[in-house]
């Protein structure tokens, strides 16, 4: 495919299955990428130093692929929300990007105790077995409310329902009998990323979320690290009450657009 | 049919987040560049942070922009 861009002629070529290249004078001047979510949906990638570029990369991938299509933005990123505006895509959904201290002095969670009859296991001091039962329990629930779409990608089951779960990147809170409530962290060497904080529905509404937390940004602060991240669904109330309440704050936020 | 060519890439270092999506990269060779994050790195939820490494591709129409294709570990 060639576009006449100005004096210049792109020519749009697709390299690979998921692949695609703006080539001018030979040159690669803009990249378009398509991959696939666990959960099936196709997410794609633009860039380019130009915005016809891009919009000639767009209408090449959308031309040769299915509906829905998705792609996330930095909202922040004006100009590229505009192209892929112009390319047809839409918001879909927002996630917030908090920044969150762990410093028991200003969250003010070094007095968050768990309720009675729970205890809190650090990151790494799960069991696998009682984890995937509780991991089994809570996307039930989810599937049943939710649904998977608006949750981490890295949480997302398989296609064919397989997930790896690996206890050292879970703090769990545990009752006698079952665990009751997980919050999954990626240990990251500078800023630990908190990716889901989770509590089996007969549990909640007991502080074991905020004991949860508490548990996750303590052993971060007996590290030496100071923060961690953690993206939370706009739609999410209690988890925003939650982040905000122990001093988080927004640094910025992904938009999800869809083109239907 | 003559093979396509890669922009200039180079390593560098973040030295600044802004604002607008933007990072102050400073390059292997002392020059500071502005750059945006590529769309794979968006995609997958990658963290740019101050002082990571990464490799920088660089505008040829700009010298002064770059765009971020990959985090290194650290």
């Amino acid at each position: 495919m060639f576009s006449s861009m100005g004096e210049h002629a792109v020519a749009i070529t697709r390299v690979a299955e998921r692949q695609w290249h703006a080539l001018e004078d030979d040159q690669v001047v803009g990249r378009g990428h398509v991959s696939h979510r666990p959960d099936g949906r196709l997410f794609l990638s633009i860039d380019a130093w130009h915005g016809a570029v891009f919009g000639h990369l767009a209408e090449a991938m959308l031309a040769n692929l299915p509906r829905p299509l998705y792609t996330v933005v930095d909202e922040a990123d004006l100009d590229l929300i505009l192209q892929w505006e112009k390319a047809g895509f839409a918001p879909r959904r927002r996630e917030w990007e908090y920044v969150v201290p762990t410093d028991p002095r200003i969250t003010g969670l070094g007095s968050a105790l768990p309720p009675p009859g729970v205890t809190i296991l650090a990151v790494g001091g799960a069991e696998v077995g009682p984890l995937r039962v509780l991991d089994q329990v809570i996307r039930d629930e989810v599937e049943a409310t939710t649904g998977w779409q608006d949750m981490p990608a890295e949480v997302l089951p398989g296609p064919d329902g397989t997930r790896l779960l690996d206890p050292a990147k879970y703090a769990v809170a545990a009752c006698p009998d079952q665990y009751v409530g997980l919050v999954r962290v990626v240990p990251l060497p500078r800023q630990p990323r908190i990716g889901l904080i989770a509590v089996r529905s007969e549990a909640r509404r007991r502080g074991i979320a905020r004991a949860l937390l508490a548990g996750v940004l303590g052993w971060a602060h007996r590290r030496g690290i100071e923060t961690a991240s953690a993206d939370v669904n706009q739609s999410n109330g209690a988890a925003i009450a939650l982040f905000e309440g122990v001093g988080a704050r927004r640094a910025s936020s992904n938009l999800e657009l869809v083109l239907r | 049919m003559t093979k396509a060519t890669r922009g200039i890439q180079l390593e560098g270092t973040v030295v600044e987040c802004l604002r607008n999506a933007t990072f102050r990269v400073e390059l292997s060779n002392g020059h500071k560049v502005l750059a945006h994050i590529s769309g794979k790195i968006r995609k997958n939820y990658i963290k740019i942070l101050p002082y990571d490494r990464v490799l920088v591709e660089i505008s040829p129409y700009d010298l002064t922009r770059g765009r971020i294709l990959f985090r290194y570990r650290t």
